[in-house]
C-alpha cells in the first residue's frame, strides 16, 4: 500500500496546519478548538462502535464520565499521581465496558439502545447520589495536567490524543478485524456461518471504543478542571449522534469534520443557543431522511461531479482521435 | 415525619399513644402508597404509547415526551383562552386529538418512507431521527413560549380518600388515566379496529393479505400512541406544569417502565408502572426526596439483573 | 457401520418450536464424497435441519456429528472453522460490502493472508463470471448473482469439507443455474467436498445428487436414489395430499 499517495499527503498538510493553528488565533479559539478535539474522539470512537459495528450504543457519553470521574477520584481520595490515575481511569472504562458488553451480546438493535440508555441514566444518577463520595450535582474539582489555566498545552494534548484516536481507529477498519466489523453489522448471521467470532468482536470494539471515550474524559477532566454528572447527561450522547450523522456515518473522516465544523458552528451562533440547537437537529432530520451521507457525502459527490468535467473533454478528443486516425 | 424507632422503648408512654402513632405512620403510608399507585398509572399512559408504536411499528419513539410537552402546553392553552378552567376535561380531549393529528403528520413525513423501501438501516434511522426530534420539539417550545413556567388552573380541590388527604388535582387525573387505559384496552381487544392492530402487530405481511393496509394502521398506530402521551401531558398539567422540558421525567419514567416490564407486554406495563410509582413515592417519602429519580432505576438494576429481558420482555428471534 | 465412515451423521434429532416439531426424530449420513439432495414438500423441516447442522439453532433432543465429532451445541462460527460452510434460501450477503470484500471474509476467518485471500477470490469469481462486478457493492448485485456470490463465498474455505445449501437453484436465472451446478460439480471431484443440497427442483436434483433424503411434516420418510424416492407411495402421497 503505497504511504505517500494525496490523500495521506493532504491529511499531513492538516496536521501541520493544526500543529502551528495556535499560533495565529486567540486564547478563546484555542479553547473552543480543544473540546472540538475531545468531541472528534468521542465521535470518532462512537461510530466504530455504532456506525461501523452496529451497535448502536446511547451509553457512549458515560464512559467519558466514568474516565474522567475515576481519575479525578484516585487523585484527591487516594492521593495517586497522574501516571497511575489516568491509565486507571482508562482501564476501569474498559472493564466496566466488556461487563456491559457482555450483558448487550444476545441483544440487539431496539433493546441496545434502551439497556445502554438505561445504563447511562443509573451511572448518571449514581454519581449525583452518591455525592459524599462523588461531590454530587455540584461536581468535583479535577487536578488540572499542566497546572495552569492558559489553552495552549492543553490544545496540543487534545490534537495528540485525537490523532492517535484517529490513527487507531484507522488501522483497526483497515485490518481484518475492520471486515469483520462491518459484516457483524451487515448480517451478522451471514458472519457467524462464515467463520467470524460475533462475540470476541464485539467485545473487542465495545471494549476500544468505551476506552478511547474513557481517555478523552480523563484528560477532559484533567484540562478543565471541574467535572459533574451534566457529563453524562443524554444532549451529551444526542450530540455525539449529531457530529457523526452530519459528517457522515460509518466513514472515517465523517465524525471529524462533523464534531469540528458543528462546534465551530455552534460557537459562531453562542448568542441563541436554542436557535443552534433547532437548526442542527433540523438538518440531522434532512440528513437521515433525504441524504444519508452527510457532509462526508456531499464531499465525494462533488469530486466525482469534478472529475466527470474533466473527463468529458478528454474523452471527446479521443473520439476525435479515432475518428481521424 | 417520624418513624416508630424515634420512639424510646420503653419509655413509659402508654399502650394508648403507642397505637395512636403507628396509626399516624400507617396512615402516612398509605398517602404516601395511595400517590405512588396514582403516579404509577400516570407514567404508565406513556409506556402504553410507547409500547403500543413499538407493537405496531416495531419503532421506538424517543419523542413521546415532547408529544407529552404539546400536550400540555395545548391543554393550557385552551383552558387559559378558550374554555375556562371548569371545562378541562374538553380540554384534555382536544388536547388529545391535536396531538393525535399532529403525530399522525410527523409519521407520514418522518417515519413512512422507512416502511416504503426508502431507508435501508431502519432501527437506526428511527432511533435518530425520533431522538433529534425530541431535541428540536424542546428547543422550538423554549424558542416559542421561553423557558417559563406556566400554571393551568387546578381541576379540582383538594379531597380525600376515606381520611387521607389526596391532591384533587391528582385524584382527577388518576381517573382520567384509568379511563384513558380502560377506552384503550377496550379499543385494541375488542373492536374491529383495535384488532387489525394486534394482527399488524403479530404478522405484518400475514395481515396484508386479508386487506388491511398495514401503512394506514402504521400512521394510526403513532397517532394513537403520541395521543396517548398527549392526553398524559394534559391530565397532569396542573400537577407538573407546563413548560418545555415538562416531558422529560415522564419519558425517562416511561422507558424505566418499558425497561423494567418489557417491551410487547401490556399487563407487564402495568405491573412495572405501579411498582415504579410505589417505589419512587415511597423511596421519596421514607428515603430521601431529594434522589426521587434514582429509585426507580434502582428497581431497574434489581430487575434486570435476574431477567435481562425485562420482567415480560420476550428476546426477539434471530433467523 | 463405523460411525467415522460418515461425515455427517444426525442421530434422532428433535427439535421443538414451543408446541411444533419442527423436525422429528431425524437420523441421516452422508458419506464422505456424496452429494446429497434433501426435499419435501414446504414446511417439512428442511431448513430447520439445515439450522441445527449449522449451528442457527440448537436441537431439543438428539445429536449430530462431525467425522465422529458432536457438533450440534457449537457456535456456528467454530462449526464454519471446522470446514462447513453454508447457504441461505435468501441470499446473505454483506450488502454494503464490495463483492471482492464479501469473498475475502471466510478466507481471513481462516487465516489466509490478504495476498492469498485476495487472488483465491479472484479466481473464484473469474470462474463464477462475476469479477468485473468484484468492486461494486453487493447491494447493487441482482438476486441471483447474489445467490451465486453466496455460494462462491463459501469455496473461498481453505479446507472445505461439508457444503450444506438451502435452495441454491431457486429464482436463478438458467445461466447462474449451469455455473453453480458446475462449480459443484467441480468441487465435489476435484476437492473431494461433500454437498447437502436442499432444492425442489427434482430434475436438477436428480442430476446432480447420487442419493436424496425426503423430509415430510418434520419426519424422515424416505431414503435413496431419486428413481427409488420418486416410486415410493409415501413420497407420493406427501407431495400430492399436502
Amino acid at each position: 500500500m503505497k504511504i505517500f499517495n494525496l490523500k495521506n499527503i493532504g491529511l499531513l498538510v492538516l496536521l501541520i496546519v493544526a500543529v502551528f493553528l495556535p499560533v495565529v488565533i486567540s486564547d478563546y479559539w484555542r479553547f473552543v478548538l480543544t473540546i472540538a478535539f475531545f468531541y472528534t474522539i468521542m465521535a470518532a470512537s462512537w461510530n466504530l462502535l455504532g456506525g461501523y459495528t452496529g451497535q448502536f450504543s446511547l451509553g457512549h457519553h458515560t464512559f467519558a464520565m466514568i474516565g474522567a470521574y475515576t481519575s479525578t477520584l484516585l487523585m484527591q481520595k487516594a492521593g495517586a499521581p497522574f501516571w497511575v490515575s489516568i491509565p486507571a481511569g482508562i482501564l476501569l472504562t474498559m472493564i466496566i465496558s466488556s461487563l456491559l458488553g457482555v450483558m448487550c451480546l444476545r441483544i440487539h438493535g431496539i433493546y441496545l439502545a434502551l439497556i445502554t440508555w438505561a445504563f447511562a441514566e443509573v451511572v448518571r444518577n449514581y454519581f449525583r447520589l452518591h455525592y459524599a463520595f462523588t461531590g454530587g450535582d455540584r461536581g468535583i474539582d479535577s487536578p488540572l495536567i499542566f497546572g495552569t489555566m492558559k489553552p495552549t498545552p492543553y490544545y496540543y494534548l487534545f490534537l495528540g490524543i485525537a490523532v492517535l484516536a484517529i490513527v487507531l481507529i484507522a488501522v483497526i477498519m483497515r485490518s481484518k478485524i475492520g471486515y469483520y466489523l462491518r459484516s457483524i453489522r451487515d448480517d451478522p448471521i451471514a458472519a457467524r456461518s462464515m467463520g467470524v467470532d460475533i462475540v470476541r468482536y464485539k467485545i473487542f470494539v465495545f471494549m476500544v471504543a468505551s476506552g478511547l471515550a474513557g481517555m478523552a474524559g480523563v484528560f477532559y477532566g484533567h484540562s478543565i478542571g471541574l467535572i459533574s454528572p451534566v457529563m453524562g447527561d443524554f444532549n451529551e450522547m444526542a450530540m455525539i449522534i449529531i457530529f457523526v450523522v452530519i459528517g457522515g456515518m460509518r466513514t472515517q473522516a465523517g465524525p471529524i469534520v462533523g464534531a469540528i465544523s458543528v462546534r465551530y458552528l455552534m460557537e459562531l451562533l453562542r448568542a441563541q443557543s436554542e436557535f443552534r440547537i433547532v437548526i442542527l437537529t433540523a438538518i440531522v432530520i434532512l440528513i437521515m431522511r433525504f441524504f444519508n451521507g452527510g457532509l462526508m457525502e456531499l464531499f465525494r459527490r462533488l469530486k466525482k461531479w469534478i472529475r466527470r468535467d474533466r473527463e468529458g473533454p478528454v474523452s471527446a478528443y479521443q473520439e476525435l482521435e479515432q475518428k481521424q486516425g | 415525619m417520624r418513624s416508630l424507632s424515634s420512639y424510646p422503648a420503653n419509655s413509659g408512654t402508654s399502650k394508648c399513644k403507642q397505637k395512636e402513632d403507628e396509626a399516624i405512620d400507617l396512615h402516612l403510608f398509605s398517602q404516601f402508597l395511595i400517590t405512588g399507585i396514582i403516579m404509577g398509572v400516570l407514567y404508565c399512559l406513556m409506556s402504553m404509547g410507547i409500547n403500543f408504536i413499538y407493537g405496531i411499528m416495531k419503532v421506538i419513539n424517543w419523542s413521546m415526551g415532547e408529544f407529552f410537552m404539546i400536550g400540555a402546553f395545548t391543554q393550557y392553552i385552551l383552558l387559559t383562552f378558550l374554555l375556562g378552567a371548569d371545562y378541562w376535561y374538553v380540554g384534555v380531549i382536544l388536547s388529545a386529538l391535536v396531538v393525535f393529528i399532529l403525530g399522525a403528520l410527523v409519521q407520514r413525513i418522518l417515519i413512512k418512507p422507512m416502511f416504503v423501501g426508502i431507508i435501508e438501516a431502519k432501527m437506526e434511522y428511527a432511533t435518530i431521527v425520533t431522538i433529534s426530534m425530541a431535541i428540536f420539539l424542546r428547543n422550538i417550545a423554549v424558542a416559542i413560549g421561553g423557558p417559563k413556567i406556566y400554571t393551568p388552573p387546578d381541576y379540582a380541590g383538594p379531597t380525600q380518600i376515606l381520611t387521607l388527604p389526596l391532591s384533587g388535582n391528582r385524584l382527577v387525573a388518576f381517573i382520567g388515566a384509568l379511563i384513558l387505559l380502560g377506552l384503550f384496552y377496550y379499543f385494541i381487544k375488542k373492536s374491529w379496529t383495535g384488532r387489525a392492530f394486534q394482527g399488524v402487530a403479530q404478522n405484518r405481511s400475514g395481515v396484508q393479505t386479508a386487506g388491511v393496509n398495514v401503512l394506514k394502521y402504521d400512521m394510526l398506530a403513532f397517532g394513537i400512541g403520541t395521543a396517548l402521551a398527549g392526553a398524559g401531558g394534559a391530565l397532569l398539567a396542573p400537577i407538573f406544569l407546563v413548560h418545555p422540558l415538562c416531558g422529560l421525567v415522564p419519558t425517562v419514567r416511561g422507558f424505566e417502565i418499558i425497561v423494567i416490564a418489557g417491551l410487547g407486554s401490556i399487563p407487564g406495563i402495568l405491573v412495572a408502572g405501579l411498582s415504579l410509582g410505589i417505589a419512587e413515592s415511597l423511596g421519596s417519602a421514607f428515603i430521601s426526596p431529594s434522589f426521587v429519580d434514582i429509585y426507580g432505576f434502582i428497581l431497574l438494576v434489581i430487575i434486570l439483573s435476574i431477567k435481562p429481558y425485562g420482567l415480560f420482555g420476550k428476546p426477539e428471534r434471530e433467523v | 457401520m463405523d460411525d467415522r465412515s460418515n461425515l455427517l451423521e444426525v442421530k434422532n434429532v428433535v427439535k421443538m418450536f414451543g408446541g411444533l416439531r419442527a423436525n422429528d426424530n431425524i437420523s441421516l449420513q452422508v458419506e464422505k464424497g456424496e452429494i446429497r439432495g434433501l426435499i419435501g414438500p414446504n414446511g417439512s423441516g428442511k431448513t430447520t435441519l439445515i439450522n441445527l447442522i449449522t449451528g442457527i439453532y440448537e436441537v431439543t433432543e438428539g445429536s449430530i456429528h462431525y467425522y465422529g465429532r458432536r457438533i450440534d451445541g457449537l457456535q456456528s462460527n467454530v462449526i464454519a472453522s471446522m470446514g462447513i460452510m453454508r447457504t441461505f434460501q435468501v441470499a446473505r450477503v454483506w450488502r454494503d460490502m464490495t463483492v471482492l470484500e464479501n469473498m475475502l471474509i471466510p478466507a481471513f476467518t481462516q487465516g489466509l493472508s490478504r495476498r492469498e485471500a485476495k487472488s483465491r477470490a479472484e479466481e473464484l469469481l473469474d470462474f463464477a463470471l462475476l469479477i468485473r462486478l468484484k468492486d461494486k457493492q453487493a447491494k447493487s448485485l441482482s438476486g441471483g448473482q447474489n445467490m451465486l456470490l453466496q455460494i462462491v463465498r463459501g469455496f473461498m474455505h481453505k479446507d472445505l469439507k461439508l457444503y450444506v445449501m438451502d435452495e441454491p437453484f431457486a429464482g436463478v436465472h438458467q445461466s447462474i443455474k449451469g455455473i453453480i451446478i458446475e462449480s459443484i460439480k467441480m468441487m465435489n471431484q476435484g476437492k473431494d467436498v461433500t454437498f447437502l443440497i436442499v432444492s425442489h427442483e427434482m430434475s436438477t436434483v436428480k442430476a446432480l445428487c447420487n442419493k436424496v433424503t425426503v423430509l415430510c411434516k418434520g419426519e424422515r420418510i424416505a431414503e435413496g436414489t431419486m428413481e427409488e424416492v420418486a416410486n415410493d407411495p409415501q413420497v407420493i402421497d406427501a407431495y400430492l395430499g399436502g
